[in-house]
């Protein structure tokens, strides 16, 4: 079994298809981490000059304003809810003329949980959250703030009570280690599955062209499947070496960041954000991610002795990835059972970090239940699979 | 050649590929009505509601609360509060039924919106409004709508409206489906090289046959696609088929929803052509059908990735892929901005679909074939 293991590594390595997609995939990660990510503006930034212009404005208006029997209500509720938030203000603006970063998370912690209480409870048709959630056709803006003030003042929380180093690049998330969490947030996950579903596409389909050597080997068809699933599992997870070199380029740019960096987790039974450690986060989207990998791989496998086509492999395979695209809508978890949907996991960042939830309005979009039900469909996959291979009228290819 | 095509059709007829292709088809427009089905019930409405929001936190960005004519506000302020209330005239429309209030005020919207961009201090709130692209749209469907009487409408799940719909889909990725679909066509031929050597045609017939065959299920795909969504007569009616859709084809205008769909027709076919015959010179060049995949999708991705080589090379076809950014005027946003035009587009495709044939008939011989 090992040498036929080493004889399929040996050809997946130097597969013609599996070379290209990593230098593909190692241009992509240059290109990211050279154009994209130097480009990007957060919307919960560090900017004194917003700070300042809005503590003025309203330090102006708490000084001039007389409050007496005859005030318009709305000028009451301004003079009483300002005055606090004015405070935080203030802090920040000290914080950072003296570089105390520590302080300036503390204060802008405080900030933004009070900023969501009064947005959200109090503010409905006269506060917002800040303006760039508000872009044009965006339907769902004062939530998408919401979750984003929470998130914030989570994330400031734990840099406050952390020990972690601090710098502007930390608070803009603009570190590699950072810049990962945001990219699993976004379509990373998407990009590696395709990616495993073109290493497997073919990986039992190749054998069709020297049938007679391979038939030749002294090795079951089930055991045969199973180093093929493992070298596609392996050669899935060798993806992070072109990654990495993306991930150096923003390390040296923007600094490595911390493992020990909080990572808000939102959870919709308490409706409220704890923090873990980026170490943590990372680990559970890796374990995920290899989950993921094996419910494709064993898909394929199945399909390969079944319908024989790599183009059934490679389209059923997107059908699996891309399903979510066709039955979510925002809040649907709400109404319908997805999380027995695997495909409902596609966007392993989110569901790590709970986001999903959020979007969906569920409490089942957890990461325990996303390992459950892909381990459960990934068994079965193999079961009938081990069925089908062992019946005596089976033949391989 | 005739004889030729036959054996192709025989071979093709049980190719299990096509039948897959044919299976996703379905899988994609039953899957594409059931997310219609969820998503958009009130879409007029809830658009809205975000304008509304939208335009509530632009004018959050100015200090000033004085909104009085002699007040200490800006032009740009004063246009935002005018925005916000014909928004707010549009929802209200649209709840009480009165399509008429609903155009004249977007009438007037989409004027006041064309005034503001060149108001001094735009960029400021840029990003909570429509572009100057979409109002134009918006500006011209609204008076088409008023001159011709015609009522608006929210439905999107009848015949028509629904197959808008799913052509406009269609044309964001026909190109990405189309060489997946293709991108092995000739990958079994270097298999069996003896074999094709055998036929007594030359190969660029044989490679013209081939195309055929494989457009010949284009073909079905496509009509597919118009028998899934018959059974929507039956539930949800026609729908109008004389519906405006503004696009931008060089110059801005309206046309009906049946010519939307014709020019998506016209597309999809030339695309469908231009894919296999790449697929053709691709596998003849790299013999190998993923390489031949991942360099078609990074053709096709080249211009978003680098968005300055649209205005560079105005006249590479694959600026012209994604036929529905193209009439929805995205070009016209870029940093560079340029007027790629429906027209020229076609053109362009044609062309390059003839200089392949010309490329495949002066040097591809069986010659090139050697097994793999």
């Amino acid at each position: 079994m090992r040498a036929y293991f080493k004889f399929e590594f040996i050809q997946f390595l130097f597969n013609k298809k599996n070379i290209a997609i990593y230098v593909i995939l190692l241009f992509l990660a240059c290109f990211y981490a050279l154009k994209i990510a130097p480009s990007y503006d957060p919307i919960e930034k560090v900017d004194r000059d917003e700070i300042e212009a809005r503590f003025l404005t309203r330090e102006d208006f708490l000084n001039n304003v007389v409050i007496d029997e005859n005030s318009y209500p709305l000028t009451r509720f301004a003079a009483a809810i300002y005055p606090e938030w004015n405070e935080y203000d203030k802090q920040r603006l000290d914080a950072l003329d003296s570089n105390r970063l520590r302080e300036y998370a503390g204060s802008t912690y405080k900030w933004y949980e009070y900023s969501d209480y009064m947005i959200f409870r109090n503010g409905n048709g006269l506060l917002y959250y800040n303006p760039r959630y508000y872009t044009a056709g965006n339907l769902y803006a004062t939530e998408d703030g919401h979750y984003a003030y929470m998130y914030s003042a989570s994330r400031y929380k734990g840099y406050a009570q952390g020990d972690s180093e601090l710098s502007m690049d930390v608070f803009e998330e603009r570190t590699a280690l950072q810049t990962l969490q945001r990219l699993l947030h976004g379509y990373l996950p998407i990009i590696l599955l395709v990616c495993c579903i073109l290493f497997t596409a073919d990986i039992v389909l190749k054998d069709k062209r020297n049938l007679t050597v391979i038939k030749g080997f002294p090795i079951s068809v089930w055991r045969r499947l199973v180093v093929k699933g493992g070298v596609a599992l392996i050669g899935s997870s060798l993806t992070i070496i072109p990654l990495s070199i993306g991930f150096i380029i923003v390390a040296i740019q923007h600094g490595m960041g911390d493992l020990n960096l909080p990572v808000p987790i939102f959870s919709y039974e308490a409706r409220a954000f704890t923090t873990i450690t980026m170490g943590e986060y990372l680990f559970q989207n890796v374990l995920l991610m290899l989950f993921w990998f094996l419910l494709l791989i064993s898909l394929l496998l199945l399909l390969s002795i079944q319908i024989r086509h790599e183009f059934a492999n490679l389209v059923l395979g997107c059908v699996v990835v891309f399903a979510e695209f066709y039955y979510y809508v925002r809040g649907l978890g709400f109404v319908k059972e997805i999380q027995w949907y695997p495909s409902s996991y596609v966007q392993v960042g989110q569901i790590v970090a709970g986001y999903r939830e959020y979007l969906n309005n569920s409490a089942s979009l957890t990461f325990e239940n996303g390992i459950a039900v892909m381990s459960v469909c990934t068994a079965i996959i193999l079961l009938v699979t081990l069925i089908i291979s062992k019946t005596k009228r089976f033949k391989y290819l | 050649m005739w004889k030729l095509l036959k054996n192709d059709f025989l071979i093709e007829r049980t190719n299990k590929k096509n039948m897959i292709a044919c299976l996703i088809v379905a899988i994609f427009v039953f899957g594409f009505f059931s997310y219609t089905k969820i998503e958009n019930s009130q879409r007029l409405i809830d658009e809205k509601a975000s304008e509304y929001q939208s335009v509530a936190s632009a004018l959050t960005k100015f200090q000033t609360a004085d909104a009085m004519d002699y007040g200490n506000g800006s032009d740009l302020y004063y246009n935002l509060l005018q925005q916000q209330r014909y928004v707010v005239n549009q929802s209200m429309a649209m709840k009480v039924d009165r399509p008429q209030l609903y155009l004249e005020s977007g009438i007037k919207l989409a004027e006041l919106r064309a005034n503001a961009f060149d108001m001094e201090g735009y960029e400021k709130v840029a990003t909570n409004l429509p572009s100057r692209t979409e109002n134009q749209l918006d500006s011209l469907f609204y008076q088409f709508m008023d001159r011709t009487g015609m009522v608006v409408t929210q439905d999107a799940l009848s015949f028509f409206p629904f197959l808008l719909d799913l052509f406009m889909v269609l044309g964001s990725f026909w190109f990405i489906f189309m060489s997946i679909f293709s991108c092995g066509i000739l990958i079994e031929e270097f298999h069996h090289t003896s074999l094709i050597k055998g036929y007594p045609v030359s190969f660029d017939k044989y490679v013209l046959a081939k195309c055929a065959s494989s457009m010949f299920w284009v073909g079905i795909l496509i009509a597919e696609i118009f028998i899934c969504s018959l059974p929507f007569i039956y539930f949800y009616g026609l729908g109008d088929a004389n519906y405006p859709v503004a696009i931008f084809d060089g110059n801005f205008k309206v046309i009906p929803t049946i010519e939307y769909i014709g020019i998506a027709l016209v597309y999809i076919i030339l695309i469908s052509i231009f894919t296999v015959l790449l697929s053709v010179i691709l596998n003849v060049l790299l013999k190998n059908m993923y390489l031949t995949l991942f360099v078609q999708l990074l053709l096709f991705i080249a211009p978003s990735l680098f968005p300055s080589l649209v205005s560079l090379v105005p006249f590479n076809p694959f600026n012209y892929m994604n036929f529905t950014n193209l009439l929805n005027g995205h070009s016209l946003e870029l940093a560079e901005p340029v007027e790629l035009e429906m027209l020229h587009g076609l053109i362009y495709i044609g062309i390059s679909t003839v200089l392949m044939l010309i490329g495949v008939k002066l040097f591809f011989t069986t010659g090139k074939l050697k097994k793999v």
